[in-house]
Order: C-alpha cells, then sequence, then structure tokens
C-alpha cells in the first residue's frame, strides 16, 4: 500500500529537469524495457518499469535510497526497445545522479570518485605503464592530482579517503 | 471528357463514403460517389461476423444493409475506378477531374466504371478516403515477415472469415498471443495517438478463437484495454477468465522451436519468453495514403496525427465546401464510422442550403 502523502509529487519533474531525465514522463508502463533487461533476467528484484513507476508515483526516498538503481549495465537494450522514447538508461543516469547529491551513491561509485580524483583516470599510473610506454616510443604520464579534483570538484582528502573506502 | 454536375461529390466508397450518400440520398440530395477500385464496401468487405454466443456489435455486417439501400435510391451515383487527380474552386463550385483506373476485370453491380476523363463539378465535397493499416514491418522486433507464425491481426481476420486457424506449421494452434498498439501510441514512430479499434477487434477475435478452439490458450499483450462500443464493460470480466491478459507490451518475437517466442515482462517485472503457435499483430490505423495528395488539391489541413480535416465533431476541414468522413479523419469503428458520414452529409447539407440562400439573396 502506498500512502500519496507519502509521495514528493514534484520528484518526476527533479528527474526530468537532469540531463537526460526528461523522457521519463512520456511512459506509458508498457514493459518492453523489462522485457529486453539482462539485469532483471540475474535480479528479480530490478525491473525498470517499477523503478519508473516509483519515480512518477513521487517516492522519493525509496528510489534514491534503493541499491538497485545502481545495478544497471548501461547496454541500452530498453532504450532501443521502448516505443515512449523514455531513454531510460538516461533517465537513471539522471536519478543516480541525485541519489549521489543526496548521499546515498554506494562505497564502490565513491571508490571510483576517489580513483578520478587522485589519478585522472580508473588506474594510477605506475613506472610499469610508462616503462611501456617508453618502448612505443611514446610521453610518460604524469599524473596532476590537483587538476583532476579541481575539475571534478572533489577535494583531495575525500579522493583519498574514496580511495580507501 | 465528361462533365457531370451534381450537389455533393464523395471521394471513397467504403462504409463512410456509401454511408454518406445514402444520407444525402434519404434527404432528396443528389451525389456522385468515386471509388478508386473495382468495387464498393472498401476494407469492411473483409471483415467477418464476430458474434459468438450473441452480437457483438462490431458493424461488419452493417455494409450489407448499406450495399442493399444504395441499389434503392437512385439519387446517389456510383463511380468505380474513378480517382480523383485534380480540383480547383471556382465561382463557390468545386471542379474535379476524375480519371479513369486500370480495369482488372472485377466489377461491382452497384457502381458503373468510369469510362473516360470526367470532370466533377460539385458544390460540396465529402472526402471518405478511409485510413492505411500500419504496416508492422516498420516494428522490426515483432518479427513480422521474418518470423514463421507471425501475422496482422487482419490477416488473422481473413483466416478467422473462412472459419479457418493455422499456427506456423499449418496445423492448429495450441496457444494464440495478440500484440497490440503495434504502430500505435508510439512515439518513436510519431504515432502518438490511441487506434481505438484494435482492443476491441483483438478481443472479439479472441472470442471467436475461444468459441470454435476452446482448446487454444489465449493471450493478450496490452497496455491498457481501450473499449469503444456498446455492451464493452459487461463483456470484459467474462473475457478476463477465458484469456490471459498480460500488462506488458513484447520486446522481442523470434522464431522459436516450436512457433514464435515471444519475450516479455510478467507481473513481476521479469524478463521470461514463452512460444506460440501464431501471433498476432494488432497494427493501428495511419492516415490514408492519399492525404498528402487530397491536401495538397483542396488546400486543406491535418491534424497532428496526419489525418485529414479540422473539427471531428462537425467533420468540416480548412478548406470551404470540403467534408471527412469516417477513418480518414482519424481512427474509428465500422458504426462510429457509419455514425460520422452522417455528420459530414449533414455538414454538406448545411453548406448547399446556405449557398442557396446566398444566391437568393444576392
Amino acid at each position: 500500500m502506498i500512502s500519496l502523502n507519502d509521495c514528493d509529487p514534484g520528484f518526476k519533474f527533479e528527474v526530468a529537469a537532469e540531463p537526460g531525465g526528461a523522457g521519463i514522463k512520456a511512459c506509458f508502463a508498457c514493459a518492453a524495457c523489462s522485457a529486453r533487461c539482462p539485469v532483471a533476467g540475474h535480479r528479480e528484484e530490478y525491473d525498470p518499469r517499477r523503478i519508473i513507476r516509483l519515480t512518477l508515483l513521487g517516492r522519493r526516498e525509496e528510489v534514491l535510497s534503493s541499491p538497485l538503481i545502481w545495478l544497471c549495465s548501461a547496454c541500452y537494450s530498453c532504450q532501443e526497445v521502448c516505443p515512449q522514447q523514455v531513454r531510460f538508461t538516461e533517465v537513471l543516469t539522471a536519478i543516480k545522479n541525485l541519489a549521489a547529491k543526496a548521499g546515498y551513491a554506494p562505497p564502490s561509485a565513491k571508490q571510483i570518485a576517489g580513483l578520478l580524483a587522485g589519478h585522472g583516470r580508473l588506474l594510477a599510473v605506475t613506472e610499469f605503464e610508462n616503462e611501456k610506454r617508453a618502448e612505443l616510443g611514446l610521453p610518460a604520464v604524469e599524473e596532476r592530482g590537483a587538476d583532476y579534483a579541481a575539475i571534478l570538484g572533489i577535494a583531495p582528502e575525500a579522493a583519498e579517503a574514496g580511495e580507501e573506502a | 471528357m465528361t462533365i457531370i454536375s451534381t450537389p455533393v461529390l464523395i471521394l471513397g466508397g467504403g462504409v463512410a463514403g456509401v454511408s454518406a450518400a445514402l444520407e444525402l440520398a434519404r434527404r432528396g440530395v443528389p451525389s456522385v460517389l468515386a471509388e478508386k477500385g473495382p468495387r464498393l464496401g472498401g476494407r469492411v468487405r473483409d471483415f467477418c461476423c464476430k458474434a459468438t454466443q450473441a452480437c457483438v456489435h462490431c458493424g461488419a455486417c452493417r455494409l450489407g444493409d448499406l450495399l442493399a439501400e444504395a441499389a434503392a435510391r437512385p439519387e446517389a451515383a456510383f463511380r468505380s475506378l474513378a480517382l480523383a487527380a485534380e480540383a480547383q474552386r471556382e465561382g463557390g463550385v468545386w471542379q474535379v477531374e476524375l480519371r479513369p483506373q486500370p480495369d482488372e476485370g472485377e466489377a461491382d453491380p452497384l457502381a458503373q466504371p468510369l469510362a473516360e476523363k470526367t470532370t466533377v463539378n460539385a458544390q460540396a465535397v465529402i472526402l471518405a478516403v478511409g485510413y492505411e493499416p500500419f504496416d508492422p514491418r516498420r516494428k522490426t522486433r515483432f518479427g513480422y515477415g521474418r518470423v514463421p507464425g507471425v501475422m496482422t491481426a487482419l490477416e488473422l481476420e481473413a483466416m478467422l472469415g473462412q472459419g479457418v486457424l493455422v499456427g506456423h506449421d499449418g496445423q492448429p494452434p495450441e496457444s494464440v498471443a495478440f500484440i497490440q498498439c503495434v504502430g500505435s501510441r508510439d512515439e518513436s514512430l510519431g504515432n502518438l495517438y490511441c487506434s481505438r479499434v484494435c482492443c476491441g477487434f483483438a478481443l472479439d477475435m479472441a472470442g471467436l478463437i475461444k468459441e470454435g478452439w476452446p482448446e487454444t490458450a489465449v493471450t493478450f499483450f496490452h497496455m491498457d484495454v481501450q473499449g469503444y462500443g456498446p455492451s464493452w464493460e459487461e463483456a470484459l470480466p467474462h473475457m478476463r477468465q477465458a484469456i490471459d491478459f498480460v500488462r506488458a507490451m513484447p520486446g522481442e518475437v523470434s522464431a522459436g522451436e516450436n512457433g514464435p517466442r515471444v519475450c516479455f515482462a510478467g507481473p513481476d517485472g521479469q524478463p521470461r519468453s514463452r512460444e506460440f503457435g501464431l501471433v498476432a499483430l494488432s497494427q493501428g490505423l495511419t492516415p490514408p495514403a492519399s492525404a498528402g495528395a487530397l491536401s495538397e488539391m483542396f488546400g486543406l489541413n491535418r491534424n497532428q496525427d496526419g489525418f485529414l480535416g479540422e473539427d471531428a465533431a462537425l467533420a468540416v476541414s480548412g478548406a470551404q465546401g470540403v467534408f471527412v468522413a469516417g477513418t480518414a479523419q482519424g481512427p474509428r469503428g465500422i458504426v462510429e464510422s457509419i455514425d460520422h458520414a452522417a455528420l459530414a452529409a449533414g455538414a454538406a447539407m448545411e453548406s448547399l442550403f446556405r449557398a442557396g440562400k446566398e444566391a437568393a439573396h444576392g
């Protein structure tokens, strides 16, 4: 049972205002996305149609705090079959951005953000990589941590903390 | 080159066009109806009676009544193999040039084939040019033309009309699936509208299947059931017992070992797939193929969905003295088309009356 008192009618507009989120309001709940979702085939709680319905109903906390929204593999199958051009993969990115702002990003996402802020990429560049590059006649890669952190808006300490998490 | 003068010219000899001609004739207004094909009756000729224990009011039988009445109304003149090619308005009169179409030997007892290029001078024109069924090949994921056992709802209709039901392997199928909204309510195709008739059409056919082949399981994939027409709501609870209603649009139809394999989301949101002996795609109604040419010829607007005319409730178009009847204006069923044609005939008569009054005062 869902009480409308617990719903935030502005939530869908918040999602629609995020980049890529505008398509959500066109959903007819036809479930073509759920039919084609490879993740749904592995995790029975995962259902794109359900995530869209909860968002349209305004179940803000339930959606943003859900670990399920981070399971999307971004294969775009849902987007391909959607007759209403909801672009669910992009809608979900919008929802994940809102979730991250609300502090619901999972540890793995924080860790990835930390790696990015610390190294400018998802891997630290070590002597091994630079030796290989030298063999191929490529210049060595220098890490400029302060620049990355400034671009991403994450303080280096937070990035370090993220790396440890 | 022949010249005919008539108060009203009707383009299209389907139920809407014939109904409009009859409505005028009943009130003593003569008309000329031009049908581009060899026969009157349009697409309704291919529809069969959907009655099971009782009449379901599909309207398919109304065509016979209309044609029988048409034979007894000399005010309505029917011309077959007559295609409107050009039109211009001069002094309150539309001059429409009809061109004869190749005769393939199929004659209609009521209609006289157009022998030569003919100009019809008419004060009012009713466009009753019908619709085009959506081509399901455009929705490639439903496998039409590629997966054996996938057919259109109209093809299934033609089969049931012959009292036959065969699936992918030429045998009566153990299970039949209907997929709704193929080409309707689909932003990716630009068809945002509901085609209004397909739910009733598919469920009536499902009823025929359950009646004639009670062992055959029927599944109905849909977004929501849109019912139009009488006794709809009383019939639905009974249908829900006989037919498996799945509230999901399939993601894909592919060739399986025992017939077309449909992948869809179950009620729990989990993807699953099931093979059916036959899959019928309920294709939507799209604007008539001639909509572009006619809107240019008569200088009239098309609505946001591409159908002809401006005001459905008044059956009027944007052009003076031009009226739109039936599915040319938007998706509607047989009975609704007949009613809408009467509306168009009424609007055309009003315009004749007004023109007569102006002439008298003028």
